[in-house]
């Protein structure tokens, strides 16, 4: 599991861009799948398991692409300006390095900051690739980077830039290798352009048009020193989606998780989070509706270039995710 | 025939917060049953209800919403036995501190919302309301009973009883949007002893305070040729811009803006003036802020309008409404549907 995580989340695909994650993790599934397409946004959407009775069509989704930033101007001089890809902030950005997808590097500077003790805006930021003019430059304007901060593997935690969401990859893949015997349709979605929108998964919710959706995805914790406050924390398990700042998960699919979890004694959190949402919204309003909800790892550090998981809580939301798909399901 | 009050009383004393509708729908349910040829329920939880028309088959339809969620609070956290919440929809903060609640748990708990002392808040947050993080719902019972009974999730509802004014407005929590739900239930009475070409989807929707989910999926499966949003408006009273509200008890809205059909705007406009219905023009030149917003773009596209109650006090536990503005809007629905004939959408073209 820590092999597959530090493969996926060395792989640089920003929103939009998710080519080379998506043959990485295309790579991966290939041998559990019955069927995989790629459709017009770039979804990868594998099919395991055929309809038996009491199963339904089920979607899975993780989404593949990560925040970045995008090149806007090259001055004479070489520097890089940029604009983001989702939700960067500036304060993760100073003296850090990015890599294009085209593997050149560079780190963030500063203009001269006459405040050094307020956070400087994106304006006054730029991308210094080692270049001291246009000529020959590596990178064009329209060219995207991810965040470079290599995997970290602390024991009973890791750490690495785009956690958010390969993470929630990793569990569907594992997940999708585990399953040996389902009543259910299952389809696995690697979804892009979540973090631009829940782009990706609003057209593969309507192109499967599933009778029940899952998203996977990292969500907060409330157990840093003055963090915002959270019921959730690092290792005490998978958290299951009660509400999130896009959507109210169907109480139906919270109980049904919740139940279980319990039944295989595995822990779990209840996660209500005040910002942000998932590929479960998208879902959720696809079509005439579809009961959803979420299955969350919790991650520190969300949106900067290390953010961290539990080891356990990865492993637990993996037997959590198999043992949900592997009965038939009834929402009371 | 339906008594309207009353029906309205129980509807705001039962429970139905965003996504969590079933209590509520339940009522409706049981009250329209006798009015409808067919009843169901969505995936997302809306109920449906199918007045079917005496046109021709293939028959056009129009969908009617009005939405059944309600506003209020979902336990976060537990500290030594208070509990920490978070709003769902769009809760004033000022009037918070001090209500009474109910809170949905393992069963009904009563309990107040509380906020601390003044000089035991941080300092950046003693001007102003108390932010929501900072309230607490004091439920009278020790630290283990309320972990034994109260879950995160769970969810908090506002307590105060419904009661009518001396002046025939009716004072509560909820009536945004159950005043609305009532005016289509007024509709539907009326259509008993109206014939009608048209097919009527009368709509209970849930999840409007949230993410309009109800109405987005529901215009999706019925697929109608014109639909309609019932919610309420600001109503005027001291202290409001006269431009931006509407008198109490002088009539429903009639919503004009982007968010609209031209042409069924002049369409309910005329009719409401050819039967002397009262009405205010609304003009919302963004978001309706209702149900409309979501159906007008599903699939190809709806024409759309918004039909508004005037309320005082939105958002707060003593909303307030002019029960003759519900009667109005339920009736001005009524002759819209019983005008609709097989000709009706060759109306609906654009003046280029």
């Amino acid at each position: 599991m820590k092999a597959l995580t530090q493969k996926l989340v060395e792989t640089f695909s920003p929103s939009g861009y998710e080519a080379q994650i998506r043959a990485v993790v295309r790579a991966e599934i290939e041998p559990f799948a019955d069927e995989i397409q790629v459709d017009a946004l770039g979804n990868l959407i594998a099919r395991k398991g055929q309809l038996k009775p009491g199963g339904s069509r089920i979607m899975l989704s993780a989404h593949i692409d990560e925040i970045g930033v995008i090149a806007t101007h090259i001055d004479e001089n070489g520097f890089v300006r940029f604009t983001t890809i989702g939700g960067v902030r500036p304060h993760t950005c100073l003296g850090g390095r990015v890599r294009f997808i085209n593997g050149v590097q560079g780190v963030i500077g500063a203009e001269r900051l006459d405040d050094l003790y307020k956070v400087p805006t994106f304006e006054q930021l730029y991308i210094d690739v080692g270049r001291d003019s246009r000529d020959g430059h590596p990178v064009r304007v329209g060219d995207v980077a991810g965040f470079d901060r290599p995997f970290a593997d602390l024991g009973k935690r890791m750490v690495a830039k785009s956690m958010d969401d390969r993470i929630g990859a990793v569990v569907l893949i594992e997940a999708m290798r585990q399953i040996k015997d389902t009543p259910h349709e299952l389809f696995f979605v690697f979804s892009v352009q979540e973090e631009v929108g829940v782009r990706g998964a609003t057209t593969a919710a309507f192109g499967v048009d599933p009778d029940l959706g899952l998203a996977v995805d990292v969500t907060g914790t409330g157990d840093t020193p003055k963090a915002r406050k959270m019921e959730v924390s690092l290792g005490n398990g998978p958290a299951i989606k009660v509400r999130d700042g896009g959507m109210l998960a169907d109480p139906r699919v919270v109980d049904w998780m919740v139940q279980t979890a319990e039944k295989q004694h595995l822990p779990y959190q209840l996660e209500i989070l005040e910002g942000g949402s998932t590929d479960a919204r998208a879902i959720q309003l696809t079509r005439a509706g579809v009961p959803a909800g979420c299955l969350s790892i919790p991650c520190r550090y969300i949106h900067s270039p290390s953010e961290m998981v539990d080891t356990q809580d990865v492993e637990n939301s993996i037997r959590l995710m198999v043992a949900l798909l592997s009965q038939p399901v009834e929402l009371k | 025939m339906t008594d309207i009050p009353a029906f309205l009383k129980r509807m705001l004393s039962a429970p139905g917060l965003s996504g969590h509708e079933a209590p509520i729908r339940a009522l409706i349910e049981e009250t329209w049953q006798p009015l409808v040829h067919e009843l169901n329920v969505s995936r997302m939880g809306s109920l449906h209800g199918l007045r079917c028309g005496s046109g021709p088959t293939p028959r056009p339809s129009i969908l009617v919403a009005a939405h059944m969620d309600a506003i209020g609070l979902m336990v976060n956290g537990n500290m030594d036995g208070f509990l920490r919440v978070t709003s769902i929809g769009g809760l004033d903060p000022r009037v918070l501190p001090h209500q009474p609640v109910t809170v949905h748990g393992r069963r009904d708990l009563p309990g107040v919302l509380v906020s601390p002392p003044e000089r035991l808040l941080p300092a950046n947050v003693t001007e102003g309301a108390v932010p929501i993080e900072y309230l607490l719902v004091d439920t009278g019972l020790t630290p283990e009973e309320v972990r034994r009974l109260v879950r995160v999730g769970d969810l908090v509802s506002y307590a105060q009883p419904p009661f009518e004014t001396a002046g025939d407005t009716l004072v509560g929590h909820s009536l945004d949007n159950r005043a609305s739900v009532a005016a289509l239930t007024v509709c539907l009475d009326e259509l008993q002893k109206r014939p009608h070409t048209w097919d009527l989807w009368a709509v209970a929707s849930t999840q409007e305070e949230v993410s309009l989910g109800g109405s987005t999926t529901s215009a999706f499966s019925l697929r109608p040729s014109l639909a309609v949003a019932v919610d309420v408006t600001f109503a005027s009273s001291p202290g409001c811009p006269s431009h931006k509200t509407f008198p109490l008890g002088k009539g429903p809205t009639i919503t004009w803006g982007p968010n609209i059909h031209p042409a069924l705007f002049d369409a309910f406009r005329d009719l409401a003036e050819r039967h002397e219905i009262p009405f205010n023009v609304e003009v919302t030149p963004r978001h309706s802020g209702t149900d409309a917003y979501a159906m007008q773009v599903v699939a190809e596209g709806i024409p759309c309008i918004v039909i508004g109650i005037p309320l005082r006090y939105m958002h707060t536990p003593v909303e307030m409404v002019a029960l003759k503005d519900i009667t109005r809007a339920g009736r001005l629905l009524a002759e819209f549907i019983a005008a609709l004939d097989e000709k009706f959408m060759d109306t609906m073209v654009w003046k280029d």
